[in-house]
């Protein structure tokens, strides 16, 4: 960490307040912006990138309905209560099924139960307030369920009636066994969905994770959210395995306990670097766990540097060494012939060109790992972007030269016009972007999601390179569906759209 | 221009619960728009809350993408704390004017969340600002307002009082009403199929939403002699709004039909309130049981061989439970055991619910009926049951074999094991569908 960094972002967790800083404050996260890398950096230097206002805007997620509300119930043996309307909770009802599709063959335990309930706020309770009702949440969930954790996730409308979410927990805490995680989570209290991010491990790091009994040397924190498949695990599990390391994978289908251990690892890795990044630095600070923020385990150099970073600080320099040269020899053939099949894709014989629509985490390791398949990035389009990543983003452009960076979240419209606009090869969609899809050229996704078990799915490690590769080249194979829903379907947006060369046509002026 | 009435949730839907088994009010009125093709959906709310309904509303509603205005292509206000202070209708008179620019609509319908509620904005009057320029419909949906039920109401409570002029009627032309987007899961395939079999017997049905011109078929809604609400509650205030208004009778029938039986009732009904030729009608019916039928023979040994006369149960709202166990009841010879309606019906309403499920079944057995909607308590309520088959949620599906020791059919939201396209168990040829899907949980060499 240097000097510059430090003025950059506000690096001090401050754990007895009862949630983090939004990204906006932490680390000036915009959400919106269409120029270059270059100019991204230096604006982000000069401390004057700005998040503005869009007089056309598309929905897009909140702290809570992104991320939170479809993944927070996965952990195993805890119980959720959305303190919030109806509404704020539908995103859950997948809960059952969410990580069912995993056979038991590839280590999903063959029991477990997975709890939500609803506070399900009525005019009512907007009038005379609800924290009686949640209190009573709390009871019912520990006499249902016998949680080892309750995680209370906030809304706009908690919020906005002033809730004493802590006063409460701190009431009933003490006759309840479970402990209770307050998550505030209210959706219009950041533009950024990261802080949804920070404000749950502000709960985990505040309330759950327990001084360390005893250090696990073999032990490695690996945040993965849901972009990154169970078969993702598999194989970090796999690489970690042969250097004698275990993976404590968190927060998604854990236990309580792997939360409440986090402190006793050996250090905090990354596979998604600004998820994780609150988390990371609430442990080192808190109770000394080593972390590192890049890179990614995703192509074969980031894999290689990102095992060498854990050997630091496990003991396993030496070995490390070996364990990459036998992947190397296992692996470097197949992405050989990755690169020559798609060396081949395009009669003149010029690289495959993509845009991938990626997480400001994904940006820095994806770029170099299209590079290593032999694809040429027209753009990095990225859902926000705050100072955790700049130095690494300063870097990475050293590295592979200045590309455009269209910033926004989700916003369909945008996207449809920059894919246009940009016209690659292949379009790798994130499902968010609307009608983004409908075109002429090669198109697939970005990423499988979370309880995804099939091989196919990984992008992970040495085996998720030469999977995700194959998986490209599969997708060049057929262009019928986007080009039959292009001819036979409409497009969401009027003509003058793409006529005007503007994608952020829309930006509103800037605040005084 | 009557302001539409601010509306309140339905009775007893402000406990505690588990997984319920729809959305808020504001996902209803949203995913009623989204179905009204043609119509642009504008949310005044937070960023998450459309996302959060593309995921807990369309996805659970049969694995639905958005389509070219739903999810991320809807326009949204995106409120934050900033916007909360000043407040949102600077926010809102923006997003309304570059959505009409942007984005191609026959009819705009701005749907309200929490935020702007709790804020105070006068959407209305922002709204008003543009009516010279597209046809615009405020519907105020605060979240914590009901449930998805309420905004279905809500909405079509705000095109009939914000949009509707008094048309005349039109011989041989009705409504219908009732089928609730998403939360009846089928709403697609059998919209379509209810309007396909009125045609039959030259009724014109107005099923509003999946034609394509939406507004105009809103607009025509005053035009019916009759509007027929499919369902024992729901659709039932906007009816009676319509009466009011403009003087269209409305009756209601228990549930979308399926099956001939059911099928054959309905259109008897509707015949002799329209007055039509009688002949002609029995004639078309006569037709249909005939082709249906002769399918129903192929289904015998499958049926007969491996499980005939099967106990089954229900975990549904009440119009998917009404029609699928009456089918299976009255035509198929199947025993219903316990039957969970999970729609949070008004308590004026359950007697008929429970009347429409039990009475003059074709088996001395009659069904236990609970209105349960905590998904905890009938998870409880369905353990020791021996039923074969469980017509049910994909909340059912993972647990139905090992904890009930019942096959799962996933018939009801929400379903997100299930892509629901084009789906339908509607009219005579409905039953066939659902009974290939239930043989098909067992099938296997005879």
């Amino acid at each position: 960490m240097t000097e510059k960094q430090r003025s950059l972002i506000d690096e001090r967790i401050d754990l007895s307040t009862s949630t983090c800083p939004n990204r906006e404050d932490r680390a000036n996260g915009i959400n919106v912006f269409y120029g270059s890398a270059t100019e991204l950096v230096g604006k982000a230097r000069q401390g004057c990138l700005k998040n503005r206002d869009r007089k056309f805007q598309q929905t897009s997620g909140c702290a809570l309905n992104f991320y939170l509300s479809v993944r927070v119930g996965t952990i195993r043996d805890a119980a959720v209560i959305y303190h919030a309307p109806l509404g704020c909770s539908a995103a859950s009802l997948g809960y059952r099924e969410l990580y069912r599709g995993v056979p038991v063959e590839l280590g999903r335990p063959a029991n477990y139960d997975l709890h939500w309930m609803t506070t399900n706020l009525s005019e009512r309770d907007v009038v005379y307030g609800a924290t009686a009702k949640l209190g009573e949440a709390i009871a019912e969930a520990e006499r249902r369920y016998a949680p080892k954790a309750i995680f209370i996730l906030t809304s706009c409308t908690s919020g906005s009636i002033g809730e004493d979410i802590e006063g409460l927990v701190n009431e009933v805490q003490p006759a309840t066994k479970a402990r209770i995680v307050p998550i505030h989570c209210e959706g219009v209290r950041s533009r950024l969905v990261q802080t949804g991010y920070d404000a749950f491990w502000h709960g985990v790091l505040k309330y759950l994770v327990k001084k360390p009994e005893k250090k696990q040397e073999d032990l490695v924190n690996v945040a993965s959210m849901l972009s990154y498949t169970w078969q993702d695990r598999l194989e970090i599990k796999r690489i970690l395995g042969r250097l004698g390391l275990r993976a404590n994978f968190i927060p998604e289908f854990a236990t309580v306990e792997q939360l409440e251990q986090l402190a006793e690892a050996a250090v905090t890795a990354p596979i998604c670097p600004t998820y994780t990044d609150y988390l990371s630095r609430g442990l080192h600070q808190e109770f000394g766990v080593p972390f590192f923020l890049y890179p990614s385990p995703m192509g074969i150099a980031n894999t290689d540097a990102w095992l060498r970073e854990i050997a630091k600080h496990t003991g396993k320099e030496d070995e490390v060494e070996r364990v990459i040269e036998e992947e190397h020899a296992v692996w470097m053939p197949k992405l050989k012939a990755i690169r020559e099949d798609l060396a081949r894709i395009k009669p003149d014989g010029s690289k495959v060109t993509v845009l991938g629509s990626l997480g400001q985490g994904r940006l820095l390791s994806q770029l170099p790992f299209f590079d290593e398949l032999g694809l040429e990035s027209v753009a990095a389009m990225c859902q926000d972007f705050d100072n955790l990543i700049l130095e690494d983003l300063e870097r990475l452009v050293e590295k592979v030269g200045d590309f455009p960076v269209p910033i926004n979240t989700f916003q369909a419209a945008e996207q449809a016009h920059i894919t246009r606009q940009l016209d690659p090869d292949l379009a790798l969609t994130c499902p968010f972007q609307g009608g983004a899809f409908k075109r002429r050229k090669g198109l697939t996704r970005i990423h499988a999601l979370r309880a995804d078990p099939h091989p196919w799915s990984a992008q992970s490690g040495y085996a998720g390179t030469a999977a995700f590769g194959s998986f490209l080249i599969q997708s060049l194979k057929s262009h019928s569906f986007q080009q039959t829903l292009e001819e036979k379907t409409a497009d969401s947006y009027r003509p003058w759209w793409y006529e005007q060369p503007n994608p952020l046509h829309y930006l509103a002026e800037e605040r005084p | 221009m009557t302001e539409t009435e601010t509306y309140t949730g339905a009775v007893g839907a402000s406990e505690i619960l588990e997984a319920p088994r729809y959305s808020c009010a504001f996902a209803g009125a949203y995913a009623a728009a989204v179905a009204t093709y043609g119509a642009v959906p504008i949310l005044h709310s937070g960023a998450g809350c459309g996302i959060a309904q593309l995921f807990g509303q369309f996805y659970a509603g049969g694995q639905n993408a958005g389509g070219p205005t739903g999810g991320t292509s809807t326009p949204c206000s995106s409120l934050v704390e900033d916007h909360a202070i000043f407040g949102g209708e600077q926010k809102l008179r923006d997003l309304i004017a570059s959505s009409i620019e942007l984005m191609a609509g026959d009819l705009y319908v701005v749907v309200t969340g929490c935020v702007p509620s709790l804020i105070g904005d006068d959407v209305e009057a922002v709204a008003k600002e543009f009516r010279d320029r597209a046809p615009i419909v405020t519907v105020n949906t605060a979240g914590f307002k009901g449930t998805s039920y309420d905004g279905y109401e809500a909405y079509l409570l705000a095109v009939i009082d914000q949009l509707l002029e008094d048309r005349p009627t039109k011989r041989g032309r009705i409504n219908v009403l009732g089928v609730v987007p998403y939360q009846h899961l089928f709403w697609k395939g059998e919209l379509a199929t209810i309007r396909e079999t009125f045609a039959k017997v030259g009724v014109e049905a107005n099923v509003v939403f999946t034609d394509f011109d939406g507004l105009e078929r809103l607009k025509e809604l005053p035009e019916a002699e009759l509007t027929v609400v499919l369902s024992e509650w729901n659709g039932h205030r906007a009816a009676a709004r319509l009466e009011e208004r403009f003087g269209v009778p409305y009756v209601t029938f228990p549930s979308v039909p399926v099956g001939p039986k059911q099928t054959a009732l309905l259109l008897r009904e509707v015949a002799t309130r329209l007055g039509l030729d009688e002949g002609r009608v029995e004639a078309v019916i006569k037709a249909e049981e005939r082709s249906a039928y002769r399918f129903v023979e192929y289904l015998g040994d499958a049926y007969l061989l491996v499980r005939p006369h099967p106990y089954f149960s229900v975990i549904a709202d009440s119009g998917a439970a009404i029609g699928l166990l009456r089918y299976l009841t009255d035509e198929m010879g199947y025993l219903p055991d316990l039957v969970q309606i999970t729609d949070n019906p008004p308590e004026d309403r359950r007697e008929a619910i429970t009347g429409a499920l039990v009475s003059h079944l074709a088996t001395s057995v009659r069904p236990e009926v609970r209105f349960e909607t905590d998904a905890w308590r009938i998870r409880q309520n369905q353990r020791g049951r021996t039923s074969l088959f469980l017509l049910a949620s994909s909340l059912e599906k993972p647990i139905a074999l090992e904890e009930f020791g019942t096959l799962p059919i996933t018939v009801a939201f929400p379903s997100y094991d299930r892509m629901i396209l084009d789906r339908s168990y509607a009219g005579f040829r409905g039953g066939l569908a659902l009974m290939e899907e239930i043989i098909s949980t067992y099938a296997g060499p005879l």
